[in-house]
């Protein structure tokens, strides 16, 4: 076999190779992508839990309440106000949902606490819950975007419910 | 040549073999490491919160333990679909996910922070029901590999992770947060530890008086304890705004959420003022303000809500008070406190004070009483006329829900939760 044609072989094999070598590289990049994208929606989602969970005063009843708001973008810019960079893109304080939850007396479980005087509106009188949980509403949504391979979309839809503690 | 070249091949192909190995291990530390990374932030996330919600439940009585194991699984109940899950939302904790299989959580409880964080592994050490004060929780759970399963290293596909969190009482609160603003003086200031209460002892606490005729303590109480009522009405509350609401209210839930702490907060060393309209009466008048009785009739909340005693029939919104709250679980009269099963609705977080007086009092520091019903009762009498009702003296045995650690150092008093 000549040389030129042991060359020809080798570009050959390359050129059979490197659309497998770029789908692999890329695509690796894409899943850690998500998974990184997956772990930082659930600390986002831990952090306005944890914060809203433990100040004083939160009225999760109120879109507006000020202790949420910060919580809020604290959690997704990493400041306490809105001019931060957003940390996942898209990713804005109104997508955040904010849920309450009570232990029912009758049955011990858990069960949706109602924004009522006699559930959890402490604008009303009420008292706080016993967990809040906290999600995005409708799920973030994931493209991925790896050669040869038809697009996908994933909707990572993680929750968090923690403790309250406060009041 | 042509031997040549197939020989040539042959290399390719054992180079082609030998990085396969090496390219699988590369992409499973992108995709798999990854993976693992977001399984284990899950599993801390669900551990954190069973420790918390846990050890929020300790209040040194024998079912504390029972109550925290409780509350702590409701953190990653799904049965309602929003549980604490692991490996992307998928599995669920301490159950069986097909091939993954996730331990049931272990919660140890510990009666000081040393023993809960240092005592990894250790079984010893461990803290009964009544001196719990700290909890750790380990949750488990296995997560699957994709690419390095093809390496010797991890064949079975998965790997067990596992996660711990110790969540436990704080120290002593500076400032303590929904509260009940009853000032009850110190039997003995030089006690800095229970203010010369015995624990367990049980007290009359009885609503201040002026002039000599003192009033004698409650049967079944050591003695009678002068109590008022800390200012906290809010003249400009736009929900429940009647005074006597807003005590009423106190009396069944302790003090509202206000973004002022001012109005939902006592601070250690603060000096407080008498609630303007609960000014003593004479003793010798054998009577007590409005004020006093619907704080009373407040306090009875927390034994029965289906009724408003009759002295408080015409305090305002009562119904929406009361639909708020809920009876303690346990209302017997008790002697000892370690046997109260109930959800601490009795229980009570005051301020003890100086001297109970109209001119300014001191914070002294925080304490906790167990209401007790009236004699042949199951509630507390709302009219009594000095506004006395029996209170167990705990000391610090539960947790605060919401204040602050910092501006103080106290050696003995109520925390509230806080994890590590």
């Amino acid at each position: 076999m000549s040389r030129a044609r042991q060359g020809g072989n080798t570009i050959l094999e390359a050129v059979l190779l490197l659309p497998v070598l770029c789908m692999l590289l890329f695509g690796m990049v894409d899943l850690a992508r998500l998974s990184w994208t997956y772990f930082t929606l659930q600390k986002i989602l831990y952090g306005v839990g944890r914060y809203a969970a433990t100040q004083t005063a939160v009225n999760f009843c109120d879109d507006a309440d000020p202790i949420l708001a910060d919580a809020k973008n604290l959690a997704l810019r990493g400041i306490g106000n809105a001019a931060g960079e957003l940390q996942l893109a898209a990713l804005t304080a109104d997508l955040i949902q904010v849920r309450l939850e009570r232990v029912q007396p009758d049955s011990g479980a858990l069960g949706d606490c109602e924004c009522t005087a006699a559930g959890c509106d402490n604008g009303q009188g009420g008292r706080g819950p016993d967990f809040v949980v906290v999600s995005v509403n409708g799920g973030y949504s994931v493209r991925t975007n790896i050669p040869f391979v038809p697009s996908e979309t994933f909707l990572l839809r993680p929750v968090v419910r923690v403790p309250y503690g406060a009041l | 040549m042509g031997r040549l070249a197939r020989q040539r091949g042959g290399a390719s192909l054992q180079t082609a073999v030998l990085l396969v190995p090496v390219v699988f291990g590369l992409m499973g530390f992108a995709v798999d490491l990854g993976r693992l990374y977001s399984a284990r932030n899950d599993l801390k996330i669900a551990a954190a919160s069973m420790a918390e919600a846990a050890a929020a439940e300790l209040a040194g009585s024998t079912v504390s333990i029972e109550r925290a194991t409780a509350a702590g699984q409701l953190a990653i109940s799904n049965a309602n679909g929003r549980g604490n899950l692991y490996d992307f939302g998928g599995n669920q904790i301490g159950q069986s996910n097909g091939v993954l299989n996730s331990e049931a959580p272990v919660l140890n409880f510990f009666d000081t922070a040393a023993a809960a964080i240092g005592s990894e592994g250790v079984s010893g050490g461990e803290a009964g029901s009544t001196t719990a004060r700290y909890v750790k929780a380990t949750v488990r759970g296995e997560a699957p590999l994709i690419f390095w399963r093809f390496l010797s290293l991890a064949q079975e596909g998965r790997l067990n992770l596992a996660a711990e969190s110790v969540a436990g009482v704080s120290a002593p609160v500076c400032q303590a947060c929904g509260i009940e603003p009853i000032g009850v003086q110190a039997i003995s200031q030089d006690d800095t530890t229970h203010f010369g209460f015995v624990v367990g002892s049980r007290y009359t606490l009885g609503y201040l008086c002026t002039g000599g005729q003192s009033q004698s303590a409650l049967a079944n109480s050591v003695q009678r304890v002068p109590y008022v009522i800390l200012n906290r009405y809010n003249e400009s509350a736009a929900v429940l705004a009647d005074e006597l609401t807003q005590i009423y209210r106190i009396g069944a839930l302790g003090m509202p959420a206000n973004a002022d702490s001012a109005y939902s907060c006592v601070r250690y060393n603060a000096g407080e003022t008498i609630w303007v309209n609960a000014a003593p009466l004479g003793c010798n008048q054998n009577r007590v303000n409005p004020q006093i009785t619907t704080l009373l009739c407040g306090l009875a909340a927390r034994f029965d809500n289906a009724t408003v005693p009759a002295s408080c029939n015409t305090v305002a919104e009562t119904e929406t008070v009361l639909s708020a709250s809920p009876i303690d679980s346990d209302i017997a009269d008790i002697d000892d406190y370690t046997a109260y099963t109930g959800n601490r609705r009795r229980i009570i977080t005051v301020p003890v004070i100086d001297l109970a007086s109209t001119s300014t009092m001191v914070v002294l520091g925080f304490r906790q009483f167990l209401l007790e019903p009236a004699l042949s009762d199951v509630t507390i009498n709302p009219t009594d006329q000095n506004g006395r009702f029996v209170a167990m003296y705990l000391g610090s045995v539960m947790p605060v829900r919401s204040g602050r650690i910092d501006g103080c150092t106290l050696a003995t008093g109520p925390g509230k939760v806080v994890h590590q």
